[in-house]
C-alpha cells in the first residue's frame, strides 16, 4: 500500500476538546487579570522596576560615583533632582543604579533558590522517607535562623559583599520554596497518572521533570514573584547596616542608610531611597497577589 | 580647650600654683560639691580594657577609670589652659626638683573586695608595670618609686622630663591599681577591674551602659553627681537626637552634627570643643609587596586631596593636618613635603612601572571615615589605582595590625587611622619608634634617627629645640612615604547648659567634676 494512501488520522476529539477548553481557561485567566486594577498597577511598578534598572546608563544625568564636592547636601535643582549626597553624587543617578544591585540580587537570588528548591522539594515529596526527614530537618533548622542575625554572623566571619548577601538571600530562600514543592508532589505521589507512568516504567527523574514539575512550579512562581520585594528588602536592610553592598557602589540601602544619617541636614536621600523600596515592593506584590488570585484561587480561599 | 606644651619654667610656675592649690584645699576643679541627681552621657564605643597598661583610645575607658580608680593627679584648667592638679586621693603632690616628684597620698581609702587600703606600694606597683605595658612610652622617664611610707613616697626619674606630669601622670595611663588584687588575678586585666577605689562604684552591662554608683566606703569629698549613667550609643546621629530628647546630658558628636549646631543649637544646649589633640593619617605598610618601593608610595602621598577630605567628610570642621603634632603644640608642622597633585602622582606611578595596582583601605566602619575612604577611593582611581574599601567594627580594626593579635597585619595595605594624643609632641612619636612594628607601628619602618630623636624629645626641655626636633621626626615619618596626613579633628560634646563640664585635653569626659551650673 502507498503510504500517501493511508488515511490521516482523525483529529481526537477528546484531546482537542482539551487543548480548546485549555486556551479558553488561558483566555479567560489573561481577561481576568487585564481587568484587575491593582494587578495592572503591580505589573506597571514591575516593568518600571527592571526599565529603570535595566537602563539606568540611559535614564541617568550624572556619573553616579562623580563627586561635586561644593555641592554637597543641596536639595532637588534642574541639575540634580534629587539633590546631592555628602560627597556632592547626585542622588536621583545613584538610586538609579541602586536600582541595579536590587535586580541582579532579587533576579539571581529569587531565580537560584527556585530552581534548588523545586529540585530539593520535589526529591523530599518524591523520595524515601528518611530522605524526606532529613531534608526537612534541614529546612526547617535553616528557617529557624533570622535572616539578619544569620547575615551579621556571616559577615562578621567573612566580610561585607555583595556575593555574601545573595548566598544569604539563597540559602533562607530555598527552605520555603522547597516546603511548598515538597507539599505538592507529596500531594501528586499517589495520583493515577503518576502510578500509571510509574507502572509503564518511567525513570524517576522523567517523572519528576516531565510530570510532577510542571504541576508544582505555578504556585511557586507565584511565590517567587512575592518574594521579590522580601529579598529586594533583605538587600536594602544588609547595605543599610553597611553589611551588604560596599562604598562606592550605591543600593538603596546605603542610599537610605546615608540619608538617615543626614536626615537633620536634608531629607531628600531618604526620601529617594525610600520611594523605589516602597513602590518595588507595591508593584511585586500586587501583581503577585493579583496572579495568585487568577491562577491559584485555592490558596486564596485559604487567606 | 586646647593647651600648649609647657617650658620647664611654665612646668615649674604651674606645679608650684597647683601645689599650694592643694594644701588650702581651695582649688577649683576639685571642690566636688553636693550630690544632685543623675547625669547621663554617651559613650560612643564599648571598652576592650579598663587596665591602664592596654587599654585602647582615651575616650570611653579614662572616662570611667577616673571615676573609679585613684591617680595622683587629674587634669585641670588655668586660663583656659590644661594644667594639672592634685586629685581627691592626694593630701599633697610637689615637685622637688627636675627628677624628684614628693607625693603623700589620703589615708583610710579603701580598695573594694576588701583589698585594704591605698597605699604607696600600689602607687610603686602601678608604675612599674607600666614600664612593661603597651603604654610604656609615657614612662621613658620614669626610674622608680622611693617608698617613704604607708602614705608617702617620691616617684624619681631617670632624666628631668617636664610633661612627666601631664602627659603620664594627670593621663589615663597614671590610674593606680590595687597591687594585691591585680596580682591575684594575674598581672593584668580587661573591663573587670579587680578592685576599685574612688567615689564611685561601676556597674557595666556590655554594650548596653557602665552605672556609676557612689561608692559607700568612700570618704573623700563627694562629687556633683551621685549618679552617672553612661550609655552606649555607637550610632553618631542616635547621640545627638538622644541628647536633643533629652535622653542623654552630654554627648559627643561628629563634624557634621557640629556644623548644624554651630547655625542652631537646640534650647538649653552648649558645644564645648575638648581640643583637637586627635591626628588621623592614611597609613601603608611598607613591607607589603604592592606598597614596597617608596615611589608607589610617594605617588599615593601626592595622590589624596586633603582639602576635599575635609569638606566633604568633616564638613569643613576639621584642621588640616601636617604631621602627629597636633595643632597648639609645639612642633606643629605648617606644610607637607609633598601637595595634592594627581598628575605628579601619575608620573611617578609609571617611573615605577607600575600599573593596575589594586589596594585594599581598611577603616573604621564610622561616617567620616567610610566618606574620607571614599574619597581617597575616587583620588586614587585617577591615578589609575583600584581602591577597595573595607569598613571594620572597632574590635577587628583595632587589633588588624598588630602581630600578637593574629595575622591579619600582614594583608594591611591602606588604613585610615586616628590616634589621640596628650599635651604635649613627645606623646604621639612613641607609638612609632622601632619596639612598637607590630604593636602600633603598623607602618612597619623604622630609623635610627628617630630613635635618637625621640630619645632626645624627651630628655630637651628648650621649647625651640623641642619644636627643631618634633619637625624633624615628622619629616622623617613623611621621607618613609608610609603616611598621608589627613585631617585633627576636633573632638565636639553637646551639653546641657546648666551643667559646668570639664574634659581631659584629649577629649575625655571628667565626670567626676561635672557639676550643675
Amino acid at each position: 500500500m502507498n503510504p500517501s494512501d493511508i488515511p490521516a488520522p482523525a483529529p481526537d476529539p477528546v484531546r482537542t476538546g482539551a487543548a480548546e477548553r485549555a486556551y479558553s481557561v488561558r483566555r479567560e485567566k489573561l481577561i481576568l487579570f487585564l481587568r484587575n486594577p491593582q494587578g495592572m498597577l503591580g505589573l506597571f511598578l514591575v516593568i518600571m522596576f527592571f526599565a529603570s534598572a535595566i537602563f539606568a546608563p540611559v535614564f541617568a544625568t550624572h556619573d553616579p560615583l562623580t563627586m561635586d564636592i561644593p555641592n554637597r547636601l543641596s536639595g532637588p535643582t534642574a541639575d540634580h533632582w534629587a539633590g546631592t549626597d555628602q560627597l556632592g553624587r547626585d542622588t536621583y543617578t545613584r538610586v538609579l543604579y541602586g536600582g541595579r544591585v536590587a535586580l541582579e540580587v532579587a533576579a539571581i537570588g529569587v531565580s537560584v533558590s527556585l530552581v534548588i528548591g523545586l529540585v530539593l522539594g520535589m526529591v523530599a515529596g518524591f523520595g524515601p522517607t528518611w530522605l524526606d526527614n532529613l531534608l526537612l530537618l534541614i529546612f526547617d533548622a535553616i528557617r529557624s535562623f533570622p535572616t539578619v542575625i544569620l547575615a551579621l554572623a556571616a559577615v562578621a566571619l567573612l566580610g561585607p559583599s555583595l556575593k555574601l548577601v545573595l548566598a544569604i538571600v539563597i540559602v533562607t530562600s530555598i527552605p520555603s520554596y522547597a516546603r511548598l514543592a515538597r507539599t505538592s508532589t507529596l500531594a501528586l505521589k499517589r495520583t493515577e497518572f503518576i502510578l500509571a507512568e510509574r507502572s509503564l516504567g518511567a525513570s524517576t527523574p522523567r517523572i519528576l521533570a516531565r510530570h510532577i514539575m510542571p504541576n508544582v512550579i505555578g504556585p511557586l512562581l507565584i511565590l517567587s514573584a512575592m518574594d521579590v520585594p522580601v529579598v529586594v528588602t533583605i538587600e536594602a536592610g544588609l547595605s543599610f547596616l553597611g553589611l551588604g553592598v560596599q562604598p562606592p557602589t550605591a543600593s538603596w540601602g546605603t542610599v537610605l542608610n546615608e540619608g538617615y544619617l543626614i536626615i537633620r541636614d536634608t531629607p531628600w536621600m531618604v526620601i529617594a531611597g525610600g520611594i523605589p523600596l516602597v513602590l518595588t515592593t507595591l508593584g511585586f506584590t500586587f501583581l503577585g497577589e493579583a496572579l495568585r488570585d487568577i491562577f491559584d484561587p485555592k490558596l486564596r480561599k485559604g487567606r | 580647650m586646647r593647651t600648649d606644651s609647657h617650658s620647664r619654667r611654665q612646668f615649674l610656675q604651674t606645679a608650684a600654683f597647683a601645689g599650694t592649690a592643694s594644701l588650702v584645699g581651695s582649688f577649683p576643679g576639685i571642690s566636688w560639691s553636693a550630690s544632685d541627681g543623675t547625669l547621663t552621657v554617651r559613650f560612643d564605643r564599648e571598652m576592650e580594657s579598663l587596665d591602664p597598661g592596654y587599654y585602647v583610645g582615651g575616650h570611653p575607658p579614662n572616662d570611667v577609670n577616673w571615676c573609679v580608680m585613684p591617680a595622683l593627679v587629674h587634669y585641670g584648667y588655668k586660663d583656659g589652659q590644661a594644667i594639672w592638679v592634685p586629685s581627691p586621693f592626694v593630701e599633697s603632690v610637689e615637685l622637688r626638683d627636675a627628677t624628684n616628684i614628693d607625693f603623700t597620698l589620703k589615708s583610710g581609702l579603701m580598695w573594694s573586695g576588701g583589698n585594704g587600703e591605698l597605699t604607696t606600694e600600689d602607687v610603686a606597683y602601678s608604675y612599674d608595670r607600666m614600664k612593661e605595658s603597651e603604654w610604656k612610652g609615657d614612662y621613658v622617664a620614669y626610674d622608680h618609686v622611693e617608698i617613704k611610707d604607708k602614705y608617702s613616697g617620691t616617684i624619681v626619674l631617670n632624666q628631668a622630663f617636664s610633661p612627666f606630669m601631664t602627659t603620664t601622670l594627670a593621663s589615663g595611663t597614671g590610674i593606680i591599681v590595687c597591687k594585691k588584687a591585680v596580682e591575684a588575678a594575674g598581672g593584668r586585666y580587661t573591663v573587670d577591674i579587680p578592685a576599685t577605689c574612688g567615689p564611685y562604684v561601676m556597674e557595666h552591662k556590655q554594650a548596653q551602659y557602665v552605672k556609676l554608683r557612689p561608692n559607700p566606703e568612700w570618704t573623700g569629698a563627694k562629687p556633683a553627681y551621685d549618679n552617672i549613667d553612661c550609655l552606649f550609643v555607637t550610632e553618631d546621629e542616635a547621640g545627638a537626637l538622644a541628647f536633643e530628647a533629652g535622653e542623654l546630658d552630654c554627648a559627643k558628636i561628629t563634624s557634621n552634627s557640629y556644623a548644624r549646631y554651630q547655625k542652631e543649637l537646640p534650647p538649653n544646649a552648649k558645644l564645648t570643643v575638648a581640643g583637637a589633640l586627635q591626628y588621623m593619617w592614611m597609613g601603608m605598610n611598607i613591607e607589603n609587596p604592592k606598597l614596597q618601593d617608596i615611589k608607589v608610595r610617594q605617588a599615593i602621598q601626592h595622590a589624596v586631596d586633603q582639602a576635599s577630605i575635609i569638606q566633604g567628610a568633616y564638613a569643613g570642621t576639621a584642621e588640616p593636618s601636617f604631621g602627629v603634632v597636633c595643632p597648639g603644640l609645639v612642633g606643629r608642622r605648617l606644610e607637607t613635603s609633598y601637595s595634592y597633585d594627581p598628575a605628579k602622582a601619575k608620573a611617578m606611578l609609571d617611573e615605577a612601572g607600575v600599573s593596575g595596582l589594586t589596594l585594599t583601605l581598611r577603616t573604621l566602619n564610622a561616617q567620616e571615615r567610610v566618606l574620607a575612604a571614599q574619597i581617597i577611593q575616587a583620588n586614587l582611581a585617577q591615578i589609575g589605582v583600584t581602591v577597595e574599601i573595607i569598613p571594620l567594627d572597632s574590635g577587628p580594626f583595632w587589633e588588624m595590625g598588630q602581630e600578637s593579635k593574629g595575622e591579619t597585619w600582614k594583608d594591611l595595605e591602606l588604613w585610615i587611622m586616628r590616634f589621640g594624643s596628650g599635651p604635649d609632641p613627645y606623646e604621639p612619636f612613641q607609638w612609632f619608634v622601632r619596639d612598637q612594628v607590630g604593636i602600633w607601628n603598623w607602618e612597619r619602618w623604622s630609623s635610627d634617627e628617630f630613635e635618637d630623636l625621640f630619645k632626645q624629645l624627651v630628655s630637651v626641655s628648650e621649647v625651640d629645640e623641642r619644636h627643631k626636633i618634633a619637625i624633624r621626626m615628622q619629616e622623617i615619618m613623611e621621607e618613609t612615604g608610609a603616611y598621608v596626613w589627613l585631617t585633627h579633628e576636633p573632638e565636639v560634646f553637646i551639653h546641657r547648659a546648666d551643667i559646668a563640664t570639664q574634659f581631659a585635653p584629649s577629649g575625655e569626659m571628667q565626670l567626676g567634676y561635672f557639676k550643675p551650673v
